[in-house]
């Protein structure tokens, strides 16, 4: 039965998301420790920028494409529950364009656990009165 | 002995009258007494979501079965869940850039199969399989083709100007066209209920289809709409919806039907107080050689679950990196 | 006639011509004019939905000429005159706001000024600067609150007897959804804000919070910061308007809350409907028509 699953696969979306490797270069991985300087949680695509120490010991800003806030929100996260001066590492693929860009293809905190992957602990949004 | 030979046999009934549903069977099951409105209509109301990963047509390799057994229906909900996960990482860098992100950024109930178990969310033709006509004319191949050179363009990630991107992806439309089909996240819709209205709200994008039930008449022909036109009515405790007047513009309906002659009939029943049946039939005679139909169950989730703003075209970046990235790499000798 | 028979329609009578008398001339009732000109009146009662609330359902436009400007200003030539003459120019209006103008920090005032000259400008090409310039309208961006409300376009007001409103605008179809008593506080910023509602008699009062900063008040560069907090009123005042005020609170922009009002009117013609406005492909040129590929030399 796992033959030939990939065809006739998934329900074919009303819209398909925009191949990422259009955008995003699998020859160029990237993967980095960064420092947190904002998170914009827009739709599309969420954006997290990072602050990446060089070698040199100047830093350069990278931005970080990362996926619908919304699935965070119903969650319990909210704007609040990435602050700034985080480290994070980034694993994921650079821009075609050779900007610093990346996709977030996995975001963790330096000791392993995964960026947003529990919810914040503040329990669902209720309707108390 | 006897007894429970007797119970197997009408065990294999049911599992066979079960296996050979009729497409039209996915009504309400006979015992629910869906709660009314004030003013007397069957009550939707609520935030419902439809994710699922039951493909939309039956996969090659599961042959006439319309419905698995228990054993079979775990194996292919896991073979599923595995070939649909974000947090694979094998296959090399060109399979694992397009997985984007972890399975946490998408919606969890995308990996679970049907709760009844069918192998396809289409149930008409019993084959499972949209209908698809041999031959489309020579004009609409002649539309489709550069369509497809356009896509070529954009997925080579070189498109050349903003009309190469599709509708979805330049937030025109997404989810919001009909038929409602799951995706990867954002699989919510909130039904909200008044005298003489049914209003259905998809996540993505923001809008609302707020459906007259009270008989008016729908809009001229001559005044064609993204999601099209649409009228509702009650079959008992049923809503159908009849949706026309969709603009002329190719590739907005999916399946690459034809606007001029694309009809949707979709039908919404509350079958347990969490459960609502979502049943759609579409025809285009110049796209499919016949009706088909597809059913797919949407789950109650509010409270616990509300949904939130899904603004697109205000921040969407990636337009713009697409475009300028093309020019970059254009001008550093990429065709 | 016997008297009695008369007195019903004698009062029948009187009552059309109270009627008239208070269309005409509301100063013989002792109400006051606000500066707007407009008064709420004593004793309209709306018909109830079956939880006894006041039914709003319809869709009602207002029409104001505040889109383009909230506060007074007189007719004028549009953006491009020199392309679209009077199709694109500005009416006149009087002022929707109590007090007639906004009242701007000293500091905040530039900016307004510096809105209104690159209201019809765009350049997207860097994410960081994507919002810089040009008014949100012109690029399509959902209009936030209270602006939603006086764009020239219908809105509808969904309303059951649930914990939910809907508002839908045919202005880029945009919705919000209007949560009743609802205590979580909005998760994250977004264009048409967080709103939670409540009643207050038969008036509908929604508290908005949460705005996106970049959204603006009117064409004429009028805007405010991440602090917004805008609090509306809807209140019927007869089958066919409904009051509308908004109270504007942000202390980074204004020295001190003001407030806008005017009337709502139903639509009412027959089978009126919400049409759509997408305007989203309207725009394209504007933001991203510099960034295709030229036509090699």
């Amino acid at each position: 039965m796992r033959t030939a699953f990939l065809i006739l696969l998934m329900a074919t979306p009303a819209f398909a998301h925009h191949a990422f490797n259009a955008e995003f270069d699998a020859n160029k991985p990237v993967k980095f420790k960064g420092t947190v300087t904002k998170m914009l949680w827009v739709n599309p695509h969420a954006w997290i920028y990072v602050d990446v120490k060089k070698p040199d010991g100047t830093s350069e800003e990278w931005a970080i494409e990362t996926g619908t806030p919304n699935t965070l929100l119903r969650r319990g996260l909210t704007k609040e529950s990435l602050k700034e001066g985080t480290e994070i590492v980034v694993d994921g693929y650079q821009a075609k364009d050779g900007r610093r860009r990346a996709n977030g293809r996995d975001l963790t905190l330096p000791d392993g656990r995964t960026l947003f992957l529990g919810s914040s602990g503040t329990g669902a949004p209720s309707e108390k009165k | 002995m006897r007894h429970r030979v007797l119970v197997v046999f009408a065990g294999l009934v049911i599992a066979v009258a079960v296996g050979l549903v009729s497409p039209l069977a996915g009504q309400a099951p006979k015992k629910y007494n869906a709660p009314k409105t004030p003013w007397g209509d069957p009550d939707l109301q609520g935030v419902w979501n439809d994710a699922t990963s039951t493909p939309l047509q039956r996969p090659a390799n599961v042959g006439e079965k319309g419905t698995l057994s228990d054993e079979e229906a775990e194996e292919f909900q896991a073979s599923l869940a595995h070939e649909l996960s974000r947090d694979r990482r094998d296959g090399g860098n060109a399979a694992d850039v397009n997985r984007a992100y972890n399975e946490h950024w998408m919606d969890a109930r995308r990996l679970k199969i049907t709760a009844d178990k069918r192998t396809s969310l289409i149930v008409d033709p019993v084959d499972g399989r949209i209908p698809v006509l041999a031959t489309v004319s020579p004009e609409r191949q002649k539309i489709r083709a550069t369509r497809a050179e356009a896509a070529k363009r954009f997925a080579a990630g070189l498109p050349e100007d903003y009309t190469d991107m599709s509708w979805p992806v330049r937030c025109v439309v997404r989810t919001d066209v009909p038929p409602y089909l799951p995706t990867i996240y954002n699989n919510n819709f909130q039904i909200f209920q008044s005298p003489g209205y049914v209003t259905i709200a998809p996540e993505m994008i923001h809008s609302a289809r707020i459906i007259p039930v009270d008989g008016r008449p729908r809009l001229h022909k001559n005044l064609r709409q993204w999601l099209g036109d649409t009228r509702g009515r009650w079959e008992g405790s049923t809503l159908v919806v009849e949706t026309a007047n969709f603009r002329l513009d190719e590739g907005v309906l999916f399946q690459n039907a034809n606007p001029a002659t694309f009809k949707i009939t979709e039908r919404f029943t509350r079958v347990a107080s969490d459960s609502i049946n979502y049943e759609f039939t579409v025809e285009d005679p110049t796209t499919w050689t016949r009706p088909w139909t597809a059913l797919i169950p949407w789950t109650k989730v509010d409270p616990g679950e509300q949904m939130f703003e899904y603004a697109c075209h205000e921040d969407n970046f990636d337009i713009v990196h697409f475009l300028t990235g093309a020019r970059l790499r254009e001008q550093k000798g990429e065709r | 006639m016997p008297l009695r028979r008369a007195v019903p329609f004698l009062s029948v009578a009187a009552a059309g011509v109270f009627a008239l008398l208070w269309f005409v001339s509301p100063s013989l009732f002792g109400q006051a004019r606000a500066p707007s000109g407009v008064q709420l009146p004593a004793s309209y009662r709306a018909p109830r939905l079956a939880d006894g609330r006041p039914d709003l359902n319809g869709i009602w436009q207002a029409f104001v000429t505040a889109n383009w400007n909230l506060e007074d200003h007189e007719a004028q030539a549009g953006p491009h005159p020199e392309l679209s003459g009077a199709y694109g120019a500005q009416p006149a209006g009087q002022s929707v706001i109590e007090g007639n103008e906004i009242p701007y920090r000293p500091d905040a005032l530039a900016k307004r000024n510096a809105n209104f000259q690159n209201r019809l400008k765009a350049d997207v090409s860097e994410d960081k600067t994507w919002h810089a310039l040009g008014d949100p309208e012109a690029k399509c961006y959902m209009p936030g609150v209270p602006r939603a409300t006086y764009m020239p376009f219908p809105f509808q007001i969904v309303q059951g007897t649930s914990q939910y409103v809907l508002f839908a605008y045919e202005f880029t179809s945009a919705t919000r959804i209007v949560r009743m008593n609802w205590q979580q506080e909005a998760p994250t910023d977004s264009w048409m804000g967080w709103s939670r509602g409540r009643w207050e008699g038969d008036t509908l009062v929604v508290d908005v919070t949460g705005q996106r900063e970049e959204t603006w008040f009117d064409r004429a560069g009028n805007y405010h910061s991440d602090a917004l907090h805008v609090v509306e009123r809807y209140t019927p005042a007869s089958p066919y308007h409904m009051l509308y005020e908004a109270t504007i609170e942000d202390p980074k922009v204004f020295t001190r809350p003001w407030k806008i009002r005017f009337p709502l009117y139903r639509r009412m013609e027959t089978n009126v409907q919400l049409l759509e406005f997408k305007c989203v492909p309207f725009t394209e040129e504007l933001l991203f028509g510099k960034f295709r590929k030229q036509a090699a030399r």
